[in-house]
């Protein structure tokens, strides 16, 4: 069982960037048509899902999409109204204590034992799992930068304390697959930064699968590998994030900054102006042409600009503005 | 909790002393009494600590972090249960070493007066004690079960303490000698020490039968709360 799920970044990182969704290897995590329904409603549909192992992945949906209704079932906290969840290929609903074993979680807010103290309350889940030293609390506890704190009381500490916090008793048995629901919730940018960079490390040095939930789309686009969007309850998306960058070969939409956009427009005899901006859909060297021909009809190229749609663009462009389901 | 046990407990049979002009206490009189006057807050604290245990974790959000370690609910559960027994028996012991303790100091004399036809002594102060903490121990059950069901102590807390206190009215109410159902009632045998004066119960039940009615609800009440929080979804 341990050699499945090793990571191995490399191999999934050139087939991922290339589209194309090879299983190389058993997946650290595997939804197999995930249905939750409470009474009539159903608040996750159908949700199937390979999580491939060593990565960071995301979990990107607007509010009420059901993220975290899909995480509690993941962990075990909700039971499964049809199909099946597995983690390093155990099943979470048959075999509960051996999936488990592999999951470090936060699910929604950190919350601990706020009349313990940060040590107490490491102290207090470490008894419940086996193996872990006094020395390996400390070990966490530096690594989150909680040093200083850990010995107060967890009512003194802030939200994003109680977050590192939380980040803390998720990887104190060193778990296969991470989950954290919101992470960046309560955290300014340089705590921010410092889970990314630390969530990174984790993937690559100890061959981690990090799956975090977020609706916050810029911080996903720099923290994961790939995302897996959901939406009233269905997923409906999956792609990796390398791809959108790596698209440079083909045909983007190119914006240039001119003088005078309309003529420049009938000139080419092509192209959408918009905010006074010239658009057109052209490869590397497309640009360079179009820019010479414009140059030498006189027209004043103040700048040339790629039109990347961002993943919030393109998220939107998903979601539409659905209200709340 | 454990502090204002303990005062409480001290004070009583200074109290005790003091209202005694002519020296009529015997130390095990007003162990007895001190014992017996106490044990109700010894059953409300336990009632608090067992109608918190589960429920307090999920108000403070930790049941979720318990939730997701590599045992099984009821296991978890388990172990809460036995927390809960424990600091009740805890409870109990200092009780019965502080009222002893103090009482030992003010009076003197031992064994004296006579209860229920039994000359009050060490065995009947721990067949009262004994008596009290099965009443106890079926409340704890109870709170237990509604704070595993419930999951808000308040609630739990509420309910329990007011069975506790409304025990009598319900007895009065639903009288085993015209209701013969109401024989089946727990609250009917929950105070055993009835047994110590004479032979037949409410309704001319046996001790043999009041126990076995107990042992009945409290195995339905751990088995709700085991049934109820396994099959549960934890969501916010």
């Amino acid at each position: 069982m341990m050699g499945i799920c090793k990571a191995n970044m490399l191999q999934w990182g050139e087939t991922w960037a290339e589209g194309v969704i090879e299983m190389q290897q058993e997946p650290v995590v595997r939804l197999e048509g995930v249905t939750k329904k409470v009474s009539s409603k159903t608040l996750v549909e159908d949700v199937t899902l390979d999580i491939p192992p060593g990565q960071v992945f995301g979990f990107l949906g607007p509010n009420g999409a059901g993220k975290t209704t899909t995480i509690r079932m993941m962990v075990g906290l909700t039971k499964i109204t049809k199909g099946d969840i597995k983690i390093c290929g155990y099943s979470i609903k048959d075999h509960f204590e051996q999936a488990i074993v592999h999951v470090g979680a936060i699910v929604e807010n950190p919350e601990m034992y706020k009349f313990l103290t940060g040590y107490e309350n490491l102290r207090h889940f470490a008894r419940m799992m086996s193996g872990i030293t006094e020395e390996r609390i400390r070990e966490v506890v530096q690594l989150v930068g909680l040093s200083n704190r850990i010995q107060d009381p967890v009512r003194t500490y802030s939200l994003g304390m109680r977050q590192r916090l939380g980040v803390a008793q998720a990887i104190l048995h060193r778990p296969k697959l991470l989950i954290l629901d919101e992470p960046t919730n309560g955290l300014d940018p340089q705590g921010i930064r410092e889970l990314r960079d630390y969530l990174r490390r984790l993937c690559r040095e100890e061959g981690t699968t990090v799956f975090v939930s977020s609706h916050l789309l810029s911080e996903m686009e720099l923290m994961c590998d790939a995302v897996a969007i959901i939406q009233n309850g269905r997923l409906i998306d999956v792609r990796s994030l390398a791809g959108v960058e790596g698209a440079q070969e083909t045909t983007v939409d190119t914006a240039f900054a001119l003088d005078r956009p309309e003529q420049a427009q009938e000139l080419l005899g092509g192209g959408t102006v918009r905010d006074g901006l010239l658009i057109v859909r052209l490869d590397r060297n497309g640009i360079a042409d179009t820019n010479a021909r414009l140059v030498q009809s006189g027209f004043k190229v103040y700048g040339i600009q790629k039109v990347t749609r961002s993943l919030e663009d393109q998220f939107l462009e998903m979601t539409g503005s659905d209200q709340i389901g | 909790m454990l502090s204002i046990l303990t005062i409480v407990n001290l004070l009583m049979p200074i109290l005790f002393h003091l209202a005694d002009g002519g020296g009529n206490i015997s130390l095990w009189e007003s162990a007895l009494q001190t014992g017996a006057f106490t044990f109700f807050l010894c059953t409300i604290f336990s009632v608090v600590v067992a109608s918190d245990s589960v429920a307090g974790e999920f108000s403070w959000g930790t049941i979720k972090l318990l939730l997701i370690r590599p045992w099984s609910r009821s296991k978890i559960l388990l172990s809460k249960y036995i927390a809960v027994v424990l600091f009740s028996l805890l409870c109990t012991v200092l009780l019965i070493i502080v009222s002893y303790g103090v009482s030992a100091i003010f009076f003197s004399g031992g064994m004296g007066g006579t209860m229920m036809g039994e000359r009050i002594g060490p065995r009947y102060y721990l067949l009262i004690i004994l008596c009290d903490y099965v009443d106890l121990f079926m409340t704890v059950a109870l709170a237990f079960m509604l704070s595993a069901v419930f999951r808000a102590s308040g609630l739990a807390i509420g309910l329990s303490l007011f069975i506790m206190f409304a025990k009598g009215i319900f007895n009065m109410l639903f009288n085993p000698e015209r209701y013969s159902w109401a024989k089946f009632l727990p609250f009917m045998h929950m105070d055993l020490s009835q047994y110590l004066a004479s032979s037949v119960g409410p309704g001319g039940v046996t001790l043999g039968f009041s126990i076995l009615i107990l042992a009945v609800y409290y195995v339905l009440f751990l088995a709700i709360a085991w049934t109820v929080f396994g099959k549960r979804d934890v969501a916010a």
